[in-house]
């Protein structure tokens, strides 16, 4: 009986998680507006940022491009339950992350990722990054350059390894777009022309972003 | 007329203080934002990246007997070029491609501050 019970709610869960996923980008546009999210996120593009004292008069990271930076089913997800990305304090060298980012219920969840995954950016090229587990990206990202002094991924113990300053890439092949990934590192003046990660364009060829890409594509959950 | 002489000297006095400070001023914030991640607010080596799985600690700049080692000229070559440019942990990162070439002048001047040193010479 318990059993037919969780089977019965998970098929009503699934119904309406899939009936709020239909709705529309306007009406998400409206609960954006009507919950204060414009206060701390701007959605139109291009990016704004002049000067770092522009970067850090921000209180929240730019979304104008966010449906081409994230994956749609972790969007939905982290909206109604909105774990930390970045180990510190939104532009904060000394304080960690509050973990009091604001929370949406179902329905409007499903507007809103509706809403953004409609702000997308003509700068990502589709189907170029293929997620991979490749020795040249991991060398890349491990030892010729300093990625892993300031990003947190996991280790090969499954523990979690890393610098504190940029947002955490454990599981980012969950929760970002791979071929947002490319285009980040290739094209810095249109997605952050002002940032604390330094630009790799001309230090890395397109191969070796490429190559590094599709390594951090493929941080996913490990099996147990 | 010797009135208007001390007015234009004083006005390309001030101007030129106005010019120094605000660069001054500017090199602490670019300072803050890029390097202190990892050297830390005051350069003491201790920024949040440092954690006890950080492979090389990150040069602590008011150490005057390290940082006299190097020549100016080293200080501005590995902050563009970044570690192993001088056979260094690739941990310290190549700013060349992100700051100008007066921002990195500007971050030389800054160190010595730090060090309250004036390094190898020549
Ligand atoms: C008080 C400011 C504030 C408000 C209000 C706010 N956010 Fe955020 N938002 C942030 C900050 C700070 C982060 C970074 C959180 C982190 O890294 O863990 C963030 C992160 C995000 C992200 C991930 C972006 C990224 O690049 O990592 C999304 C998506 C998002 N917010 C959507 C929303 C929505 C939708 C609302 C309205 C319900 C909202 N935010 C309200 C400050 C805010
Ligand atoms: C000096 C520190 C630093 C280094 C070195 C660094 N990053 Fe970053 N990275 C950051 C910061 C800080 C951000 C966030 C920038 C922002 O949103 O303002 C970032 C953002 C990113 C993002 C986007 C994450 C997101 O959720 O928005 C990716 C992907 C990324 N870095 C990959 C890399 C790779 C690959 C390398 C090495 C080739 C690297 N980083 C080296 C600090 C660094
Ligand atoms: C991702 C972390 C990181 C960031 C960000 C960083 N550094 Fe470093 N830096 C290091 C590490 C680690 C070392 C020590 C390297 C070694 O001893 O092998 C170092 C060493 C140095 C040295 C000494 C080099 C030598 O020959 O001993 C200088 C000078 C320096 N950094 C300047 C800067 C400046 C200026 C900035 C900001 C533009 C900066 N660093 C940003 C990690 C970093």
């Amino acid at each position: 009986m318990k059993n037919i019970l969780t089977v019965a709610l998970s098929v009503v869960f699934l119904a309406s998680a899939t009936s709020s996923s239909s709705a529309d980008p306007a009406a998400g546009k409206t609960v954006f507006g009507a919950k204060g999210c414009a206060d701390c996120h701007y959605t139109d593009g291009p990016a704004k940022e002049k000067t770092i004292d522009d970067q850090l008069a921000k209180k929240g990271p730019e979304l104008w491009y966010a449906g081409s930076k994230f994956q749609k089913a972790w969007l939905a997800k982290w909206l109604t339950d909105p774990k930390p990305i970045r180990p510190q304090k939104f532009n904060s060298l000394t304080e960690e992350n509050p973990a009091d980012h604001p929370k949406l219920a179902g329905a409007d969840a499903g507007s809103v990722t509706d809403y953004l995954m409609s702000l997308t950016s003509a700068d990502v090229a589709s189907g170029k990054v293929k997620p991979k587990n490749n020795p040249k990206g991991r060398q890349i990202f491990t030892k010729k350059m300093p990625c892993s002094g300031c990003h947190q991924y996991t280790g090969r113990k499954k523990n979690i390894v890393g610098g504190r300053s940029g947002p955490s890439l454990v599981e980012a092949g969950v929760r970002l777009n791979p071929d947002w990934i490319l285009a980040y590192l290739q094209k810095p003046k249109v997605f952050k022309p002002v940032k604390m990660m330094p630009v790799f364009v001309g230090l890395l060829s397109d191969k070796d972003m490429t190559n590094v890409a599709r390594y951090v594509a493929n941080f996913k959950p490990k099996k147990k | 007329m010797k009135k208007l002489m001390t007015i234009v000297a004083f006005a390309v006095l001030a101007f030129t203080f106005a010019m120094a400070s605000a660069t001054a001023e500017e090199t602490a914030k670019v300072f803050k934002f890029y390097c202190s991640q990892c050297h830390g607010l005051e350069g003491k080596g201790d920024g949040p990246n440092v954690t006890k799985d950080f492979p090389v600690s990150p040069r602590n700049f008011t150490n005057a007997k390290e940082m006299d080692k190097l020549s100016d000229a080293d200080l501005k070559n590995v902050i563009m070029d970044g570690g192993p440019a001088v056979s260094k942990s690739p941990m310290m990162p190549p700013w060349g491609k992100t700051l100008t070439d007066a921002d990195v002048d500007g971050l030389v001047k800054h160190l010595r501050t730090l060090c309250k040193c004036k390094g190898k010479q020549g």
